[in-house]
Parts: C-alpha cells; sequence; structure tokens
C-alpha cells in the first residue's frame, strides 16, 4: 500500500502534462467532428467557390453565375480577404467576370474570364465544370442569335442525369471519425504513458529514495510487482477515460462490430505503451532528459506512422520506415476497420496480424527491458 | 566586467544540456518530422488518374460513342481514367477492395455508375458520362438547328461534333505559384523557436536575480551596475539564441528546401526582430513572476505552445479561423506576427502586411522590456 499510495502521491504531481495531452486530444476530436453529413444516396462533389462580377447580373452573365452557384458550393467572402481564403483552401475557384461579359458574349467575342484556382483536385474539376459550359454556350451562341432562345438552349443542353448508385452498407463517415479519434489517440496515449511512467520511476529510482528501498523491510519483488500493477492500472484508467470520450464523441459506431475493434485495438496498444515506457525509464533517468525523449518518440511515430496526416498521404518511404514502429500496426487496424463490411476470418486475417505485431512489441519491449536493467543492476 | 559577463553567460547558455536541446535539437527534429508527413500531402492532393471499371457487356460494346470517348479519356499523358474491362462481378470485387473508384454498367435503359462513397473522383466519372450526353444533344441541335452550310451531307454528324470540340472556353489562370499552404507548418517553427528563446534569456536572468539562485544573491551583493549584468546576459542569449535560429533557417532551406520567397533581407530582419521578441518575453516572465524556475519555464512554453497552436502550428486552418473570426487575437500574438511575416513575404508581392508585423514585434518586445524593468529596477529583500 505504501508504495501505491506513493505511486499516486507523484502521479498527482505530475497530472497537468496528462490533462494536456487529454485535452488536445478532445479538441481535435471535436474540431474535425464539425462536419456531420451522413448518406444514404450519392452527393455529387461541388468546389467551393467565389465569383467577381464586374458586369451586371443580367441575361447571358446571370445564366453563367447561376450555373456556377448550382454546380459548386459559392461561399461568402469579403473581397479583400480573397487572396487569403484561396491560400487557406477555403475557397477552391476564384471566377472574375470582365465588365461588358454579357455584350461581348452575345457578339461572338468569345470574352476571356480570369480564375484563381488552388489546382489541387476541387479546383480542377471546377474547371472542367466551367470548361463545358462555355463550349456549349460557345457553341450554341453560333446558332441562337435570340438571348433568351439561347440560354433555354444552353440549359437544356446541360441538363443531364446519370443515375449514380451508392453501393455500401458501413457508415463510412461515421466510422472516419471513430478512426480519425483512434489514430489521434495514439499521440496521447503514448505521450502521456511514457511520460508519466518515466517520471514517476526515475522518481523512485533517484539516489536516495533507491537507498532507503533497498534498506527497507519491504521484499524488492514485491515493492516491483506494485510498482507495475500501479503502472498498468494508471495506464488502464487512461485508456478507459478515453473510451469513454470516443463513445460521447462517435456515438453508436462505437458498439457495432467495429466498435469492439477499436477498443481491443487500443487496449493492446496501451499495454503496448506501458512497456515501452518502462523499457524508456530504466534506460533514462534524467528527469529534465524524460520530456525531451517523451517529445521526439510520441510525435516521431505519429508523424510517421499516420496519426497526424492520414497514411495514404504519406510518402512510401516513410510508410516502409513505419513498419519498425508499433503505432503503424495500431492505426493500420483503425484504417481497415473503416472499410470492414463483412466479418469472417478472411476479413479478420489482417486485423489479427496487426494485434499480435503488438504483442510481439511488447514482449520485444519486455525482454529488452530485463536484459538492460540485469546489466545496470550489474554495474550498480 | 560586461565583457567578463557576457563571456560566462555564453559558457553557461552553450553547455546547459537540456536548453540546447528545446531551443537547437527540437526544432530541427520537429520541422525534419514535418518535412516527412507533409511532403507529399500537396502532390496528392491534385487530380491524379482516376482508376475506374466498365463492365464489358454487349450493351456497352454496342454504344460507341461510350466506347471511344472512354478510349480516348484513358490514352495519352493526360489521361483521366485507369480503366478496367472486366465482368460484373469483378467490378463489385473491385470496388470493395478500393481497388477502383466506382464502375460503370450500360443496360438498355441507361448508363449507371456504381460507386461506394461520395467524392471528387466519383463526381469527375459522373460528369465524363453526362458530357456525352450534352456532346450528343449539341451535336444533334447543330444539325437540326444550323443554317451552318455543310458541304458534305454524310459527313455532318462528323463536321457538327468538330464545330463542337473546336469550341474554346476562353480561362486564365491569374493565380500566384506560390500556394503551398504547408510553408505555413515551417513558419510556425521558426516562431515556435523564436519565441522557445524566451526560456535563455530567462534562465541568464535568474542568475542575477537574488531570489533564484545562489550565483544571483552574490551577483546582488557585489558592487556592480545591475544594468551592465543584466544587459550583458541578455545580450549573451540572444547571440545564443541568434545562432540556434540561423541553424535552423540554413537547415529548413538547404535540407527541407522550405520556401521563404525571393527576400532573403526580409527574411533575416524578421527572425532577428522574432527572437527579440522571444527574448524579451522570457525576460518579462522572469522578472514580473516570483515563481521557481520550472514554473516560470512552464510558462514560456505554454504561452508559446498556445501562440503555435493559434498561428496554425497543429492544423493550418486555425490561423485562417482566429485571422478571419477574431483578428485582434493573432494581431496580439507574438507567434502569428511571426508566421504572418513570413507567410506574406512568402505569399504577397506587396510589403506593407510584412512592415505592419515586424513593427508590432518591436512595440511587443519594447512592451516586454519595459514591464521587465519596471519590476527589476529597486528590488530589495527583507529575507529569503
Amino acid at each position: 500500500m505504501t508504495v501505491f499510495k506513493a505511486f499516486f502521491k507523484v502521479l498527482n504531481k505530475n497530472k497537468s502534462p496528462i490533462i494536456l495531452y487529454t485535452i488536445i486530444l478532445i479538441c481535435f476530436g471535436a474540431f474535425n467532428f464539425q462536419t456531420n453529413d451522413k448518406s444514404i444516396s450519392f452527393v455529387a462533389a461541388k468546389p467551393d467557390v467565389y465569383i467577381v462580377n464586374n458586369d451586371t447580373e443580367e441575361g447571358i452573365t446571370e445564366n453563367l453565375v447561376n450555373y456556377i452557384k448550382d454546380n459548386s458550393n459559392f461561399i461568402e467572402l469579403d473581397e479583400n480577404e480573397l487572396d487569403d481564403a484561396l491560400f487557406y483552401r477555403d475557397v477552391n475557384y476564384i471566377v472574375y467576370i470582365p465588365k461588358n461579359y454579357r455584350s461581348d458574349f452575345l457578339n461572338g467575342k468569345n470574352p476571356k474570364l480570369e480564375v484563381k484556382s488552388t489546382t489541387d483536385a476541387q479546383a480542377s474539376f471546377e474547371e472542367m465544370l466551367l470548361d463545358r459550359y462555355l463550349k456549349v454556350a460557345n457553341t450554341l451562341q453560333g446558332i441562337y442569335q435570340d438571348e433568351e432562345e439561347l440560354i433555354r438552349e444552353i440549359n437544356e443542353a446541360l441538363e443531364t442525369e446519370v443515375s449514380v448508385e451508392l453501393d455500401s452498407k458501413v457508415d463510412v463517415t461515421s466510422l472516419s471519425k471513430a478512426t480519425f479519434f483512434y489514430n489521434f489517440l495514439s499521440y496521447s496515449m503514448l505521450a502521456g504513458v511514457i511520460y508519466v511512467i518515466c517520471l514517476i520511476i526515475s522518481s523512485f529510482n533517484s539516489r536516495n529514495v533507491r537507498k532507503r528501498i533497498i534498506i527497507s523491510s519491504m521484499n524488492y519483488q514485491k515493492h516491483n510487482r506494485i510498482l507495475l500493477l500501479s503502472n498498468l492500472l494508471f495506464a488502464f484508467t487512461l485508456w478507459l477515460i478515453y473510451v469513454i470520450m470516443s463513445i460521447i464523441l462517435c456515438g453508436n459506431v462505437m458498439f457495432t462490430n467495429g466498435g469492439i475493434i477499436y477498443l481491443v485495438n487500443s487496449l493492446l496498444f496501451t499495454i503496448m505503451s506501458v512497456t515501452l515506457a518502462l523499457l524508456i525509464s530504466t534506460i533514462v533517468n534524467n528527469k529534465d532528459a524524460i520530456n525531451g525523449i517523451v517529445n521526439v518518440v510520441a510525435l516521431g511515430s505519429s508523424f510517421l506512422c499516420g496519426a497526424f496526416v492520414s497514411v495514404e498521404y504519406l510518402p512510401s518511404f516513410i510508410i516502409k520506415i513505419a513498419h519498425f514502429l508499433p503505432s503503424y500496426w495500431f492505426i493500420n487496424t483503425n484504417e481497415i476497420v473503416k472499410y470492414l463490411e463483412v466479418f469472417n476470418s478472411d476479413s479478420l486475417k489482417p486485423i489479427l496480424i496487426n494485434m499480435g505485431m503488438l504483442v510481439l512489441f511488447s514482449i520485444l519491449f519486455i525482454v529488452l527491458n530485463s536484459v538492460i536493467s540485469k546489466r545496470k543492476q550489474i554495474i550498480d | 566586467m560586461f565583457r567578463h559577463n557576457f563571456w560566462y553567460s555564453l559558457k553557461i547558455l552553450f553547455r546547459s544540456r537540456a536548453l540546447i536541446f528545446w531551443t537547437f535539437a527540437f526544432p530541427l527534429i520537429l520541422g525534419t518530422f514535418f518535412y516527412m508527413a507533409f511532403r507529399d500531402i500537396e502532390k496528392n492532393e491534385k487530380l491524379d488518374v482516376i482508376d475506374i471499371a466498365i463492365v464489358d457487356n454487349e450493351e456497352f460494346k454496342n454504344k460507341q460513342d461510350l466506347v471511344a470517348t472512354f478510349d480516348e479519356l484513358s490514352k495519352g499523358n493526360n489521361k483521366l481514367f485507369n480503366i478496367s474491362y472486366v465482368s460484373l462481378e469483378h467490378a463489385s470485387t473491385m470496388l470493395q477492395n478500393n481497388e477502383i473508384s466506382g464502375y460503370l454498367l450500360v443496360t438498355d435503359s441507361e448508363n449507371k455508375i456504381i460507386v461506394k462513397e461520395n467524392g471528387v473522383k466519383q463526381t469527375i466519372f459522373k460528369y465524363v458520362l453526362e458530357e456525352i450526353d450534352t456532346t450528343k444533344k449539341i451535336v444533334n441541335d447543330i444539325v437540326t438547328n444550323s443554317t451552318l452550310e455543310f458541304t458534305h451531307y454524310e459527313n455532318i454528324y462528323q463536321d457538327a461534333i468538330k464545330l463542337y470540340n473546336e469550341s474554346e472556353a476562353n480561362i486564365e489562370d491569374i493565380s500566384t505559384t506560390n500556394l503551398s499552404y504547408t510553408m505555413i507548418e515551417f513558419y510556425t517553427l521558426i516562431a515556435m523557436t523564436c519565441l522557445y528563446g524566451g526560456i535563455l534569456g530567462m534562465t541568464a536572468i535568474n542568475k542575477c536575480l537574488a531570489n533564484m539562485s545562489n550565483v544571483g544573491k552574490r551577483v546582488a551583493v557585489s558592487a556592480l551596475s545591475k544594468f551592465k549584468i543584466v544587459l550583458s546576459s541578455l545580450f549573451a542569449s540572444y547571440i545564443v539564441q541568434l545562432v540556434g535560429l540561423f541553424l535552423l533557417l540554413i537547415f529548413t532551406i538547404f535540407v527541407l528546401k522550405v520556401d521563404y520567397g525571393p527576400h532573403i533581407f526580409e527574411v533575416i530582419l524578421l527572425s532577428v526582430a522574432g527572437s527579440l521578441a522571444g527574448l524579451s518575453l522570457g525576460l518579462m516572465l522572469g522578472a514580473v513572476f516570483k515563481t521557481k524556475e520550472n514554473t516560470k519555464i512552464g510558462l514560456v512554453l505554454s504561452f508559446t505552445m498556445l501562440g503555435c497552436f493559434l498561428s496554425g502550428m497543429m492544423g493550418i486552418t486555425m490561423k485562417y479561423m482566429v485571422d478571419k473570426n477574431v483578428p485582434i487575437v493573432n494581431k496580439l500574438n507574438p507567434a502569428n506576427m511571426i508566421t504572418d511575416g513570413f507567410y506574406s513575404l512568402y505569399y504577397y508581392d506587396t510589403f506593407n502586411r510584412f512592415y505592419f508585423n515586424i513593427a508590432s514585434l518591436l512595440i511587443f518586445a519594447f512592451l516586454m522590456i519595459l514591464a521587465a524593468f519596471i519590476s527589476l529596477r529597486r528590488e530589495k529583500y527583507d529575507s529569503i
């Protein structure tokens, strides 16, 4: 009980980083969860656009503006902030309609439209949309002289409907949220667990405290066992808090088969974090150094394994390096669950392999830990 | 005495391993992580070749216009699609395994696209089919209503298609080329390093404070000008800070290939002003708050992280949201003054915004130094 109490005394003193990592997790979770579009039928992607119209909004000009607004997502912006909005991708495409566009167009001059574009896929698509309209309009302009008739014909030519069927049984949107949350959790968990456990162990290992523990009547095996149990209890509590948060943030998804996989996977990851933290605490005794090591290890594996930036955006050589880090296998399982529809031995096989890797990493860290601590003891 | 204290402060700072890690090594490590994680992100956002499948049934083969269009779109350097012509079952499996974005199923009654999720790629697939419909309508329109003279009646359809394809959309892109938003991450990194430098200034100033260390007590009872001591300590930490910052700048420019725009003099000016702001922040927090050294360091670290968070380090949109909705917060945030200064050098052609940021940083530094000196002068201790 003495060891147990001492453990939580030190923990209480160092609670601020844990609270900090948890707040970061909640912030990012909530920040990312704002968009909530559940869809059962296909919804066309609409690029974000802004139109600067220097012509009067009448006739053919009005028709162009309406076409753009119908097929894209028109964003209300302050005209002084257009460049900033473009840089930060608040808008993908800005169209500048020149003065006298209407009369020039009707006279067959094919007036030039200036645009600003973020050159990403959304912007490219908007360019295709605009391109189609202008080609149709230009072609028909040679045939129909009357503006009203021309507008009617343009719109009729553009009005086509291709049926698109959405063939998916899983709610990808909700599952993506849960995946994002659990991927990010790998950072908070790793940082929190390593930081706290290293600090506490190093407090127990500080020279004078250690001497007193050694000469005390307590059996050292019992002492170590209680210390290990307290560490596990702490990690388990942290895991429970994060799980409850995920249920609050992600809702019902957590009660499906996929949700159970998230839970088991994150529990295995928590255990792995404890073993890694114990290994680090054996190697490093300097309290000042712990802060640096926590940041490098937690940030490093989170960046390289796709906790912050999704794996699909990472360069392939980084992913190869990531295979050597436990976070990769954890995140890989989360990504698989996102698209998992059928639960059978075939579809669960890669997940079991990933979980097996986490267990292997845990064993590896335990073995390394005992080898190194044995050596250190001899030196002492 | 100035030189003596300057030299020893310099030695003390350079020998403190934890300090050097946080101000020199950590930004380099974090910058490398940023580089590895973000370097392909913008490339991946560009429109890629889209993988699709087409169910290779008789109905599809009979529709010549579809066959020709998709054949055209899957050829050449600027091809839009990678097409697999497969059976219905195979297409469905491919979709389930995420090998394709969607597949086309042609039946007698309609052309149907089957997808698994919403997205730009799927929408473009749909767009192409619509485009085929539109072309058909336009060509019919030309043939029936045109007053144009067609030379060979049998070629009337070819001529009409040609007419439509030759009509050109007159669009010109006038956006600047410097649109890489991940650069903001690296700019916040510089901002973080500048403000972290405050720890150096704080450590140096703690050595002069009687309530912080034994050295401080000895300094306090010595017959030396306090102004000279404080100034030389600060000067030493500023030098250390600038060395760290320029190492980072060189590293980001030559190894990580960060683009700071063409104005190198302004980049240096901003770094020097930013470091001064960081130093004065550390000085102020060190002088005004009468607490333990670790708490003071905690203050600098949390202030820096909060500032960097608001200026976009943990998500670039954050800076834009704050700039747009509560601009006053980022106008007062030194981390954002630095980040925004680099951003305006990179993205804008004019210098107004840049010099506004420089002025803000100098005013910030001046206010911090003023607060520090008011609290430092005529210090007396009844007991320590």
